[in-house]
């Protein structure tokens, strides 16, 4: 098995609404990536997932119960890296509209594979832990860590559902296939880490008095799992000043083993916070085929701004085309909170620029 | 009350009853420390989106979030969107309690707090002083399979009390609004094993329901309880103390009422201090384990409320009547400037807790803070019940004052007075010093343990060991209390002995008569009763 080929893959279920089952490998090679469609109704058969290491199936098929949150998770994940990149050059994408599959992107050790790796294990940690505190699943922490007769510890000391759990899980199932002694194993093992890190950081203790009258005589607290969007936001902080380290090699009892050092010993060591990558990223201004890059070529870009979406960064220089557009708009919406908006429609003109 | 067994006590004597007290009040926190679990849980709930596919809902149907015969549920709303489901037919469905676990009556109560996950949406904002409607429902089943019963029903309103963060732009949609917790339910026992929260969000366009209250997310309950270990730790303490204090007051009345004189007022209040702890003690919660009754927390708020209001009284009552200035007291009506503010602060905090948890126990999910009028209501109550507070510790420090700048009045002119006399005064200011000290010590050891319960995490760990602190302080505190009542029914219950009788060298005649003259006038006839002095002259012969 070539170890810089692949990278985590995981299981990827979208089950809409009983109608398909969509089973994508997630950050396999493009020569991996395959789909699947088969019955929603049809329970999920662990041995179908493609590329799963052995332990990681070992995994799903005890844990079958939250293996679609997990798939959910790495969606969650995904969602949010588009979200934060939306206006690069490199905007996350994924192949097929599936949003599974990066190609070839996050076989080399960038920054873009340490956020990559770092969001989808965040996600699978905060998807775990909310399908917990949603009752659909019943393996989750509370039962695992208390001894004696299932229940008697509920009901003498309680138990409350945190984060832990879906830590557990991420780690138990996205670690999985990082345990060779390789520099890329070890990288892709500290940025999991630091997304589940950052999962646990942003729970947020909330309390509530009850006492006497309403009095804070009686104060109960628990942990709050926060807007995913935070966890995005701080991850991206952390891909703008991930650290680039070197590959230093040891001799070991088990053989040669590497072990990453920051490059710059002037800068701060990173932390278990840091997301840390050593190699370089391609520009993503040209298509690649080799480095999974898809160029810039017609991307639309905003003329305005003098940022990374900015016409003149996008487009690497390029030049942009401009196009005028006439869309047919909803317009003067009367919102309710779910499911049905009233709309006029109206028909506005704009300028498109999208990159030569 | 002259001569109290306290004054009459050998330093040793009273040592030996401080350590024992000493020893009970480490046990209290132990208890709590290290059997006690922590004293509640919360389990945070995230909602399940049920659609209600029946064409009509005249019936009501339960929809039920997990398990078997489980709803049908959709992911998100951009999925009720684009399958046009109505608004009132999407159903967020709680189960308390998760999964293979289920609720006991030992559980006491639980309380429900509602947060909501609000999107931002640059054309979908929340309105200013939105407020939610939402259409609830609860239902109880004690197994598995049969039909949920439905406990109660009721359409609410709550305010929203968002913010955000970020600028209000483009960029920034899909961002939750930081929303305050909403009260949501309190159900005052756990009779049943499992309860199901149906909650539907009804929009009306025309009388403006639910319209303006932004993009919904998610429906997150967190439900409180108190874990049942804890209830049978305090169970536990209050039926031990119970028959404890119950001993000491009988044999403290009857102490009283072997004098030949009638009870003055601070025998009576010590009396009465003891009934109200007393009655807190008596373990009426038992039957909350057999019985559905729902008034039991609004029941045990007022039983707390009437013992803080006589502790109080008790304090201000105890100085007053060690205030060694010539003034006749002795009666409650002296005292209506003092006691009044506690009545009508206790008076306050009742009508608030009647209008809480009493219509409570109509409608568990009704909470006065959700209207204008009851928010006013409320705080008016509150502020009352504050200013009234304040107002008695004012009192009670001016009297405290009086009563330190009388004693060193006193002091000074001490070595002057006859035997008796001086006996007589050094007597009220050692008592008066010692109550003094005490309740300092108990008020600062409740104060900084409710400080450090409040900014600590709750439990500490030293590897496999761990304290539950918060436990430990509320055994520990309630143990303290206890032992304070206790304390003071057995030290300043009258004495047997007379002044006369410390001095061993048989110098009894010093003048039990000037004494019984002084005391007559100042406070009044102590000791006990004749019949009782012989038979105890006889004894000792």
């Amino acid at each position: 098995q070539d170890f810089h080929n692949v990278t985590v893959r995981l299981g990827l279920w979208l089950n809409r609404g009983g109608r398909v089952l969509l089973a994508v490998s997630l950050w396999g090679s493009l020569a991996l990536g395959q789909q699947y469609t088969s019955l929603g109704s049809q329970p999920i058969l662990c041995g179908s997932i493609p590329g799963l290491v052995p332990k990681q199936l070992r995994f799903c098929r005890n844990y079958i119960e939250i293996m679609p949150s997990v798939a959910e998770g790495v969606k969650l994940g995904i969602q949010e890296c588009q979200h934060q990149f939306r206006g690069r050059r490199w905007n996350c994408t994924t192949i097929d509209d599936s949003l599974a599959i990066f190609g070839p992107v996050l076989d080399k050790a960038t920054r873009e594979s340490a956020f990559v790796h770092a969001i989808a294990s965040a996600g699978v940690a905060f998807a775990v832990t909310r399908s917990c505190a949603e009752g659909t699943s019943t393996i989750c922490g509370c039962d695992s860590h208390h001894k004696g007769p299932p229940g008697d510890g509920w009901k003498w000391g309680g138990c409350s559902e945190d984060a832990d759990f879906g830590v557990l899980v991420s780690r138990e199932f996205a670690d999985a296939r990082e345990n060779r002694p390789d520099a890329r194993s070890a990288m892709n093992r500290h940025n999991n880490e630091a997304g589940r890190t950052t999962i646990l950081d942003h729970m947020h203790l909330k309390c509530k008095c009850h006492g006497l009258s309403g009095s804070c005589e009686v104060k109960t607290c628990w942990w709050a799992q926060p807007d995913f969007r935070a966890i995005g936001d701080y991850l991206k902080d952390k891909y703008d000043s991930a650290s680039e380290m070197v590959v230093e090699k040891h001799r070991e009892s088990r053989g040669w083993v590497e072990t990453l050092r920051a490059k710059y010993a002037l800068f701060k060591p990173p932390t278990e916070r840091d997301l840390v990558y050593y190699e370089n990223s391609p520009n993503f201004c040209e298509p690649n085929p080799e480095t999974g890059s898809f160029g810039t070529r017609d991307r639309m870009c905003n003329v305005t701004s003098h940022g990374i979406d900015g016409c003149d960064l996008l487009c690497c220089g390029r030049g942009h085309n401009t196009r005028t557009e006439k869309r047919k708009e909803k317009c003067h919406c009367i919102f309710h909170w779910c499911c049905y908006v009233s709309c006029q429609e109206c028909v506005r003109i704009y300028d498109v620029h999208t990159c030569k | 009350m002259a001569g109290a067994i306290i004054e009459n006590m050998s330093t040793k004597k009273l040592c030996i009853v401080g350590g024992i007290l000493l020893i009970f009040q480490v046990i209290a926190f132990l208890v709590g420390g290290l059997i006690a679990p922590s004293p509640t849980t919360a389990v945070p709930y995230v909602s399940v989106k049920c659609i209600d596919v029946r064409k009509n809902h005249h019936k009501t149907k339960w929809l039920i979030p997990w398990g078997p015969n489980q709803c049908e549920k959709i992911r998100d709303l951009d999925e009720a969107m684009s399958r046009q489901i109505e608004a009132n037919d999407i159903v967020f469905a709680v189960h308390i309690p998760l999964p293979t676990k289920e609720m006991s009556p030992w559980f006491q109560f639980i309380l429900v707090i509602l947060q909501l996950d609000i999107a931002f949406k640059k054309n979908n904002e929340i309105k200013e002083n939105a407020e939610i409607t939402l259409d609830v429902s609860l239902a109880y089943r004690d197994d598995l399979f049969s039909e949920w019963k439905e406990m109660a029903h009721a359409v609410e309103t709550r305010k929203l009390k968002c913010t955000f963060a970020s600028p209000k732009t483009k960029e920034h949609e899909g961002r939750h609004y930081d929303c305050d917790v909403l009260p949501f339910m309190e159900i005052g026992t756990v009779a049943h094993k499992f309860y199901l929260i149906n909650i539907r969000l009804p929009v009306n366009e025309r009388k403006l329901i639910n319209v303006g209250i932004g993009e919904i997310r998610d429906v997150r309950l967190v439900g409180i309880h108190q874990n049942g270990g804890f209830t049978k730790v305090w169970f536990a303490m209050k039926t031990f103390l119970t028959p404890s204090i119950f001993i000491i007051m009988v044999w403290y009345w009857r102490r009283i009422t072997m004098m030949t004189r009638a009870p003055v007022l601070l025998e009576k209040v010590i009396f009465a201090l003891g009934i109200s702890m007393t009655f807190i003690n008596i373990p009426v919660e038992w039957f909350s384990i057999g019985f559905d009754w729902t008034w039991m927390l609004l029941f045990g708020d007022i039983r707390q409320g009437i013992f803080y209001a006589m502790l109080l009284s008790f304090w201000i009552i105890f100085c007053g009547e060690h205030m060694m200035d010539q003034n006749e007291r002795n009666r409650l009506s002296g005292y209506w400037k003092q006691v009044g503010p506690i009545a009508v602060g206790a008076f306050c905090l009742f009508i608030f807790d009647m209008c809480e948890r009493g219509v409570q126990l109509k409608n568990p999910f009704y909470s006065i803070w959700t209207t204008d009028v009851g928010t006013e209501l409320a705080m008016a109550f509150i502020i009352v019940a504050g200013i009234c507070l304040c107002l008695y510790f004012l009192f009670l420090c001016f009297m405290v004052f009086q009563v330190f700048r009388n004693i060193s009045g006193k002091q000074s002119s001490l070595p002057a007075m006859s035997k008796a006399r001086r006996l007589h005064y050094e007597g009220l200011i050692f008592r008066f010093k010692f109550l003094m000290l005490i309740t300092l010590a108990c008020a600062a050891m409740t104060i900084i343990f409710f400080i450090v319960s409040q900014v600590t995490e709750g439990h500490w760990k030293w590897g496999d060991f761990e304290v539950q602190v918060n436990s430990a302080f509320f055994t520990g505190i309630y143990g303290m209390w206890n032992l304070y009542v206790f304390a003071l029914m057995f030290l300043y219950a009258p004495s047997h002995k007379n002044y006369g009788e410390d001095q061993s060298n048989g110098d009894v005649g010093v003048s039990s008569g000037e004494a019984l003259q002084l005391t007559t006038t100042i406070t009044h006839v102590d000791g006990p009763t004749e019949v009782y002095k012989l038979s105890r002259k006889e004894a000792q012969e």
